[in-house]
């Protein structure tokens, strides 16, 4: 069962409860401007920002957790994994920080405790804790207008198209995270284009672990092919000089 | 001076300042010492010394399956040589990662926990198994040096092919597989970098350049130690190095025209032009002083070609791994204690290199340093007629000593600031302006509130109610603003002066009437403040102070506000909303803010969360 959150743009009034209640639901501390930080509001104690937008639009930002998420592919250690509902969770004590992450992510979601000796990655776990037992996330849990709500991504697509023949013109005729770098549990539907959360306005809707995948299904043959290449290159030498020594023996 | 003296010294310098940089960082975190934020995750640490510290690393398996594989024997005085700078480029960049990573500790752990979908699980694999390798490869000439475990030396040098062999296959795995890496960021790459080939452009390249960075090392050892190169032999390896290098070209710009890049190239970018310029170093310049016979011959052509190749393929591996992978709006450069960091592990590689060089048969015969010769002992210093010891004892003693001095200068350098601050932005605190009503908005965002503090004097007692929150005066001075010791809007800051209570010209207290004068000197067993100054705290605050850290500004006004605020609703129930975040954080704001936030008063819902529009607002297009 595949869980998603779907976040209507015209519907968020910019109260910043989900914020309040994800930061109180996930014990982070309050926030200060830190250097390290983007301009975005999210940081390594806000998992989830409203970021403003022309004409007082209020756009929520969180980690979209990718149906094949680029993170959890590129961990070396397995430190970031996705559950059965779809959600990409980290488990702290596995990684080694080497923030890879943070490079693959096409939305820039993952965050770092920089200040600190032990630092881990940190981003929004869709309150797997919660979810897992049935209910549901602090962030939907917790808005006023319903503008961000929480249910089955097959179930929340539909209302999203529902919603959008309903409305013609309201909207924008696309359900952002339906289908891009390969679909993302967290969909928004909105009447201002939503580009500017990934790094490329359009991203491509080829998941992002497929790109290594043809490599790294070569690993295994290339190791035994050099070997098997360079072996037969090492036999033909030898050979050759056998032979050449012979031939000088026989003329000598 | 001689010039080995001279760059002996340079190293010990930068691993010195290295070190202590490195110390720093473990103890405070990545951001006390480095430009590293959430936009820009790698830095130089891994830009500049892992990607192509590994790619010109290379040498090692190109250069011993010439001569092992294909049966060269003429390159063979070479093999030791290769292997070692292959050794040591791999521990340098391991040493850097180690720096780099945060929980090196646990660096091991892609052994236990598989992931074979991810590139940088091979990758971590492969310089563990190959750093093995190489330091298998490696051992037998200390060993024939100093005579130990001849089993173990005669064991390894018997079945060092088998070693060549593994050597070649992880190594063709590894260098490849750090191209794979960056596969994974079509969309962050520059497309002059990206390439669905970058997994076979690493191989290629590392393969082209490897051999070139012994011939380099060669040529400055050989320049250090003032012997002659056997260029000869040096330049017959180079030309190996030039026939992969037009392979590389070859695949490096037919994949660009297939995909149609070419016109990109003269697009006029900056990014077309470090192009250019990585195009010239690492392909025109070697190929052209490579393949005319008569340069390549050459030292100076060989030198050059080498040199120029080694950079190109730097700044190749650089752009791909940094520079070409920014996101847009981030700005990073590295900070001064990055390039110590990064400069310093280099050095402490060459250091070790040199030492190799001295003392194990790295050629046919061990390169001493001159002086070390009998003819050059006794030694004298300079200006004196002090003995200065053996040369051997004069040169540890002077490598320590610079050593010690730069190590202690790195800690001098540390970026005090940064490391107190840890990564919050320095923002100085406004004072509150108005009359009776006081606009509160210390960091000037315009995100106040505002402060009856007619009424609050009212209501707290009249004229004994100062100290109720005017706590910490400055001695006789019941009136100062919160900003004064509050200065910092987000840092505590220190704000006793113990300077001032010692000095003559200050309060002129003597030692022993704050520190006991049995006891040891310390802050935890002196006088407390308010021993001396009787109303320093305001009634509701604790009743002794651990530090003498004024909190930050925000921290300050939460402590002093909402706790008096919620003692009111709590006896109050009728004004329960007085210890809700809108009693303060919403309200009207005086005229004159209201001409230049009206957008932000019409908004629908008040500011339950303050935070600062610095951080929220992204800039509008």
């Amino acid at each position: 069962m595949s869980m998603a959150i779907l976040t209507d743009i015209t519907k968020c009034i910019g109260c910043f409860e989900c914020v309040a209640a994800c930061k109180k639901t996930n014990g982070h501390k309050a926030d200060k401007p830190y250097v390290f930080h983007v301009n975005d509001g999210l940081s390594a104690h806000n998992w989830t920002s409203i970021v403003q937008r022309p004409d007082k639009h209020f756009v929520r930002k969180q980690c979209r957790h990718c149906l094949e998420p680029a993170c959890a592919s590129a961990c070396p250690v397995g430190a970031l994994h996705q559950t059965s509902e779809g959600i990409v969770i980290y488990d702290s004590h596995k990684c080694i920080g080497c923030r890879y992450c943070m490079i693959a992510c096409p939305y820039g979601i993952p965050r770092y405790d920089w200040d600190k000796p032990v630092p881990y990655v940190q981003k929004c776990s869709m309150c797997y804790e919660l979810v897992k037992h049935g209910k549901q996330p602090a962030c939907t849990a917790v808005c006023p207008t319903q503008a961000t709500i929480f249910g089955e991504r097959k179930e929340l697509i539909a209302e999203a198209h529902r919603r959008i023949e309903e409305n013609p013109g309201k909207y924008i005729n696309k359900v952002f995270g339906e289908f891009e770098v390969g679909g993302t549990s967290v969909l928004y539907i909105s009447d201002i284009d939503l580009g500017f959360l990934s790094y490329v306005a359009i991203p491509g809707t080829k998941a992002l672990p497929k790109t290594t995948a043809t490599a790294m299904e070569a690993v295994l043959p290339t190791f035994f092919g050099v070997g098997a290449v360079m072996g037969g290159l090492h036999w033909l030498v030898r050979r050759r000089q056998k032979l050449q020594r012979e031939n000088e023996e026989s003329e000598g | 001076m001689n010039r080995l003296d001279v760059f002996k010294s340079v190293l010990w310098t930068l691993t010195g300042l290295a070190v202590a940089t490195a110390i720093t960082r473990f103890i405070f975190g990545l951001g006390a010492v480095s430009n590293l934020s959430d936009s820009t995750p790698w830095g130089i640490w891994k830009g500049l010394n892992v990607v192509p510290g590994i790619a010109l690393a290379a040498g090692g398996f190109v250069v011993t399956a010439v001569i092992y594989v294909l049966k060269r024997e003429e390159f063979h005085r070479y093999a030791k040589v290769a292997v070692l700078i292959a050794f040591l480029g791999y521990l340098s960049a391991a040493t850097a990662l180690v720096v780099e990573l945060g929980l090196p500790w646990l660096v091991w752990q892609p052994v236990i926990y598989w992931q074979f979908h991810s590139a940088l699980f091979e990758v971590s694999w492969c310089v563990m198994l190959y750093l093995g390798v190489l330091l298998l490869e490696f051992l037998p000439v200390p060993l024939e040096e100093t005579g130990w475990f001849a089993g173990l030396r005669r064991f390894l040098t018997k079945y060092k092919l088998v070693l060549v062999f593994l050597g070649i296959m992880i190594s063709s795995l590894h260098q490849s597989s750090l191209g794979t890496l960056f596969l994974i960021t079509p969309e962050k790459l520059h497309p002059l970098w990206y390439s669905a080939l970058l997994p076979i452009e690493f191989l290629v390249s590392a393969i082209a350049v490897g051999p070139l960075v012994v011939i380099l090392g060669v040529l400055v050892i050989c320049y250090m130690y003032r012997k002659e190169a056997d260029r000869k032999t040096l330049s017959k390896l180079a030309y190996l190095g030039f026939i992969v290098i037009v392979i590389y070209g070859v695949i490096r710009f037919v994949g660009l025209g297939v995909n149609g890049k070419l016109p990109m190239i003269f697009d006029g970018s900056w990014q077309s032009t470090v192009f250019l310029i990585e195009i010239a170093l690492m392909l025109v310049i070697p190929i052209v002083l490579l393949g005319i016979r008569k340069l390549r011959y050459s030292q100076a052509g060989l030198a050059v070609a080498c040199f120029s190749a080694v950079i190109g393929l730097g700044l190749d591996r650089a752009n791909i791994a940094g520079v070409m992978l920014q996101v847009p709006g981030s700005q990073y450069y590295p900070t001064i204690y990055e390039v110590f960091v990064s400069l310093g592990i280099v050095a402490g590689a060459i250091i070790v290199f040199l030492f190799c060089v001295e003392h194990f048969k790295i050629w046919d015969v061990k390169w001493k340093d001159p002086r070390e010769r009998p003819e050059y002992c006794p030694q004298f210093g300079l200006g004196s007629d002090v003995w200065l010891g053996s040369p051997g004892v004069t040169e540890r003693v002077k490598y320590s000593l610079v050593f010690a001095l730069s190590f202690a200068l790195g800690f001098a350098l540390m970026p005090q600031d940064r490391i107190e601050s840890k990564g919050v932005e320095e923002i100085t605190v406004q004072k509150a302006r108005g009359g009776d009503t006081l606009f509160i908005d210390g960091n000037l965002d315009a995100f106040g509130t505002l402060f009856d503090h007619a009424r609050h004097v009212d209501s707290l007692g009249q004229k004994q109610s100062c100290i109720k929150c005017h706590h910490m005066n400055v001695p006789l001075d019941k009136e100062s603003g919160c900003w004064e010791c509050h200065s910092s809007m987000y840092t505590a800051n220190d704000i006793f002066r113990h300077d001032w209570h010692a000095s003559p010209n200050g309060a002129t207290i003597a030692c022993d009437i704050c520190h006991k004068p049995e006891q040891e000197r310390q802050k935890a067993s002196a006088k407390e403040c308010r021993d001396c100054h009787i109303d320093l705290y305001a009634d509701s605050t604790a009743d002794t102070l651990d530090t003498y850290l004024a909190v930050s500004y925000v921290d300050a006004m939460h402590i002093l506000c909402v706790d008096c605020h919620r003692g009111r609703a709590v006896a109050d129930t009728t004004r329960v909303a007085l210890a809700q975040c809108p009693a303060c954080h919403t309200g009207p704001q005086p005229d004159y803010l209201k001409a230049e936030m009206a957008d932000e008063l019409s908004r629908p819902a008040p500011n339950h969360v303050m935070m600062p529009p610095a951080v929220l607002q992204v800039k509008e297009e």
